[in-house]
């Protein structure tokens, strides 16, 4: 009875509708009064119903609650402690403050996401498996690729590597937590909020205008265009106010000793990251914002017919949306760091230079935006400075690159499934990285953008380089977030049969696109037949491929092998508490005396715990 | 120096990396070339696979020897070696790439450069104003003496340097001719320009490449149902005959 006052799902049954109501009746009397005609007007009645009942909804689940009693002067106990930790299951479907729990929030939800995102791109593979039109017309085609993009950018690659970092980084760091938990458990919150919204759109004519959304073609767009605004606004929100948590988290609250050279390089990917979130999101809520005013409000920012610049949007869009693509591939680089030199036992070759390009790469994101609009007409002295800004990205990344393979050279290399998954990404992101470097070139750009080719390359990265590490870092951090092994046997299933897939899906494409294929089309010229046709049981195979990791994870929460404090046996210092760790992290506040990988030397540690004796002092920095 | 026991690996991953460049340059994937342009795009195009495959040549090659080399034993507990770099080695694959992509860089530069002849179409005055509509194109000939207007076919004359000038009626369209090795946007309220000097006689494919709405897919004229038609390529006899007949059946 009682749980529908308290913070839980439950009341966020009647919060929301609330909200909601109350914000369409505000509005009912607005438009009264000012005699705004027609005044029932439905579409800016769903509006601002979804935009009022998202805090409803935030409210609902316990995101102000501390807040609203901070206002009215009510009772604070600083050392509350009963939102944080997990005690049961029901404990994940509530407001938590345990950095825990929110990363295991975050994994599992964004990985729902992907699943749902994939099965929009199996279905519109299924339409491309052969040439003419038989299942679906052009406008759900145009609905399911703009679905696809979407969920998977905005729901499942960036806020993935949130819930990795969430879950990992405050351990690495020797931290209790994170250091705002309740913002913390708020950005995740509005998480499934974005994902609801962006997938209801299917109930009003979904959004079609691919998930870059120009205008003008958004304007034609049915009311899930709207939606789409609002769900990105939402999903940018958390995105933001997580960076803000991990910045300081980083900055502020390492363990003594812990210096900025001794972090593990996932800390510096995540301060890099996190430094182009809070600087490049609020661009594309901006551009979310007077796209959603120009179509239910009569703005004129893009709609050319009021005189508005249909081609500022693509500015200030791509001004997010490239740093999005360092966004979507820093924090993996972070990641793979951390399996390599883990599974290979030898330290991160060059740790200076793989953490500057870090922070190159973060830097030099701001100055590469436009070569998404080599072919939109824009300014045109402003191809060759971005040509180069472009190419020179080429150089942090090739490091990284470089300082990976030098990692498992005279390593002693384990071929678990966390080190395969690393290793076929160094290979389908050199190739990536390969097509980015010709695309960035604006003549060869200008004879094959918005082709196939441009797919295969994105594709490229964002599979072949992004989703792999994710599931590197999966399968190495599943011991510790559960405490069993998973098993390695179906996980080398999984890997194979993803990264065979996987160049079977993408790699055809480049060729289709360079003989002439435009993308975003339902239907093609007779002679792609063949090659959609590989492509499209490819991509069934990589669907299929997923299952078994979906099977291999639940199957081994509750039935791997025990896997004990530190399998892996990494100095890293969440591999230093139990698996799962305790419900406040360290038991004592544990001491940096080095670097993070030194593996190959005897005897030396990382960190001890202050009832430990330190076996040794440094003498070298870290790197 | 151990870390010059990879130096023969590197040359070998060369080796074979050239030969996978140059294999992939060989399979000739690219549509025909049909504009003076499209040759030194392609040149680009295969410097780039050259140079792309001894890369992925070196790396793949010297990582899958390392996880050969290198690999645990059952039960093998060592550690590798606690080297942290080489700073030497470092500042090389710091260096190589960056004077690769200046290079890159420059000769793009100075390609994009050669390819604007919008200069000499300007002076012979050859130009074409293409207007994108959902889901078609029009094309306006700008030229003293031609004087069509909204044109449903496009119809060139060989060997002239054409200047387009790129306009829409409702929404973003992308203007693409993939054997003339060109595409330009056509950008709401604003009017995109581009150039081309076709060097073939024939019939070619014209592509809408960016997401226009339900009849995105159908305009292109490789398609079933295309609601363009391609590109004709006509000697100048020729040119100036379909001149004269569109203009006697307009009048």
């Amino acid at each position: 009875m009682t749980s529908v006052l308290r913070p839980t799902l439950a009341r966020c049954l009647w919060t929301t509708p609330l909200f909601a109501a109350l914000a369409v009746f505000v509005t009912f009397v607005a438009r009264s009064i000012f005699d705004m005609q027609p005044v029932m007007q439905e579409n800016t009645f769903l509006t601002v119903a979804y935009i009022f009942g998202a805090i409803g909804f935030i409210v609902g689940i316990g995101g102000m609650d501390y807040w609203f009693s901070w206002i009215i002067g009510g009772e604070l106990d600083e050392n509350d402690h009963s939102q944080h930790g997990a005690h049961s299951w029901r404990d994940y479907f509530k407001f938590n403050t345990d950095h825990k729990v929110i990363g295991i929030q975050y994994i599992v939800f964004t990985f729902i996401m992907y699943l749902v995102g994939g099965m929009f791109a199996e279905v519109f593979r299924a339409e491309l498996a052969k040439p003419g039109m038989q299942s679906i017309s052009n406008g759900q085609y145009n609905e399911l690729i703009s679905s696809h993009g979407t969920i998977m950018i905005f729901t499942f690659m960036v806020p993935i590597f949130a819930g990795i970092g969430n879950y990992v980084i405050p351990l690495m760091i020797g931290a209790d937590d994170m250091a705002f938990p309740r913002l913390n458990a708020v950005s995740f919150w509005l998480l499934p909020l974005a994902g609801i919204i962006l997938l209801s759109a299917w109930l009003y004519g979904s959004y079609n205008t691919g998930w870059t959304a120009y205008p003008t073609l958004q304007d034609q767009s049915p009311f899930g265009q709207t939606l789409f605004q609002i769900g990105v606004i939402i999903a940018g929100s958390s995105s933001i106010a997580t960076a803000v948590n991990f910045l300081v988290t980083i900055i502020a609250m390492r363990a003594p000793g812990m210096t900025l050279f001794r972090m593990p390089l996932l800390c510096w990917a995540n301060l890099a990251t996190s430094a182009l979130v809070v600087a490049a999101t609020p661009f594309v809520a901006g551009a979310m914002f007077m796209a959603m005013f120009d179509r239910e409000m009569g703005t004129h920012f893009f709609t050319t017919d009021g005189g508005g610049t249909a081609l500022a949007y693509q500015h200030i869009f791509w001004f997010y949306s490239h740093p999005a693509v360092y966004i979507m591939v820093l924090p993996g680089f972070g990641i793979i760091s951390e399996v390599i030199a883990t599974h290979a036992r030898k330290p991160v070759f060059g740790y200076r230079a793989v953490a500057f390009s870090s922070a190159g790469i973060a830097v030099l994101g701001f100055s590469v935006w436009a070569h998404h609009m080599f072919a939109s007409g824009m300014q045109s002295w402003l191809r060759v400075p971005i040509m180069f800004a472009t190419l020179l990205i080429a150089v942090p990344t090739g490091i990284k690159i470089f300082s990976w393979v030098g990692t498992l050279w005279g390593g002693v290399i384990r071929m678990t499934t966390a080190n395969l998954f690393a290793i076929g990404f160094i290979v389908a992101f050199v190739i990536g990285g390969l097509s980015g470097v010709m695309l960035a070139a604006v003549p060869f750009d200008l004879s094959i953008t918005n082709s196939y080719f441009i797919v295969a390359h994105f594709h490229y990265v964002l599979f072949g380089g992004s989703v792999l590490t994710v599931f590197a870092g999966l399968y190495h951090w599943f011991p510790k977030v559960t405490g069993r092994m998973y098993d390695e046997k179906l996980g080398k299933w999984h890997f194979w049969l993803t990264f065979i897939a996987l160049n079977g899906t993408f790699f055809p494409m480049h060729y289709q696109g360079l003989e002439g294929m435009p993308r975003r089309v339902a239907d093609y010229a007779p002679q792609f037949a063949w090659s959609n046709t590989v492509i499209t049981i490819s991509a069934f195979v990589l669907g299929a491929s997923t299952l078994i990791f979906v099977y291999n994870m639940i199957h081994s929460v509750r039935h791997g092998a025990k896997a004990g404090a530190n399998p892996w046996g990494s100095l890293t210092l969440e591999w230093q508490v139990s698996s799962p760790p305790p419900i406040f992290n360290f038991p004592t506040t544990p001491r940096v005396v080095g670097g993070p990988y030194r593996y190959g030397e005897e005897g030396v540690k990382h960190a001890v715990f202050p009832d430990e004796q330190p076996v040794e002092t440094e003498t070298t920095v870290g790197a | 120096m151990k870390t010059l026991s990879v130096l023969p690996l590197v040359i070998l991953g060369t080796i074979v990396g050239a030969v996978i460049g140059v294999a992939l340059v060989m399979l000739e994937t690219l549509p025909e070339q049909a504009s003076a342009q499209a040759a030194g795009i392609d040149n680009l195009y295969s410097a780039f696979l050259f140079v792309s495959g001894i890369i992925f040549g070196i790396v793949v090659l010297v990582m899958l020897v390392a996880l050969f080399r290198f690999r645990a034993r059952p039960n093998d507990t060592r550690d590798g070696s606690n080297l942290h770099g080489v700073t030497w080695l470092e500042v090389v694959w710091t260096a190589i790439p960056f004077v690769l992509v200046l290079a890159v860089a420059f000769f793009s530069w100075n390609l994009l450069n050669d390819n604007d002849v919008s200069a000499a179409a300007a002076k012979d005055c050859q130009s074409i104003h293409i207007t994108g509509y959902q889901c078609g194109g029009k094309y306006t000939y700008l030229n003293d003496g031609i004087g069509i207007k909204d044109s449903p076919e496009l119809v060139v004359p060989v060997n002239v340097p054409i200047a387009f000038d790129i306009t829409t009626m409702d929404v973003m369209h992308s203007f693409w001719v993939p054997a003339w090795r060109l595409q330009m946007g056509a950008t709401p309220a604003q009017t995109n320009y581009t150039s081309a000097t076709p060097s073939k006689i024939g019939e070619f494919d014209i592509v809408c490449a960016f997401l226009c709405g339900v009849g995105h897919t159908q305009m292109n004229s490789a398609v079933e149902g295309a609601l363009v038609s391609k590109v004709r390529v006509v000697s100048q006899a020729d040119f100036d005959k379909w001149v004269a007949e569109t203009k006697a059946a307009a009048a």
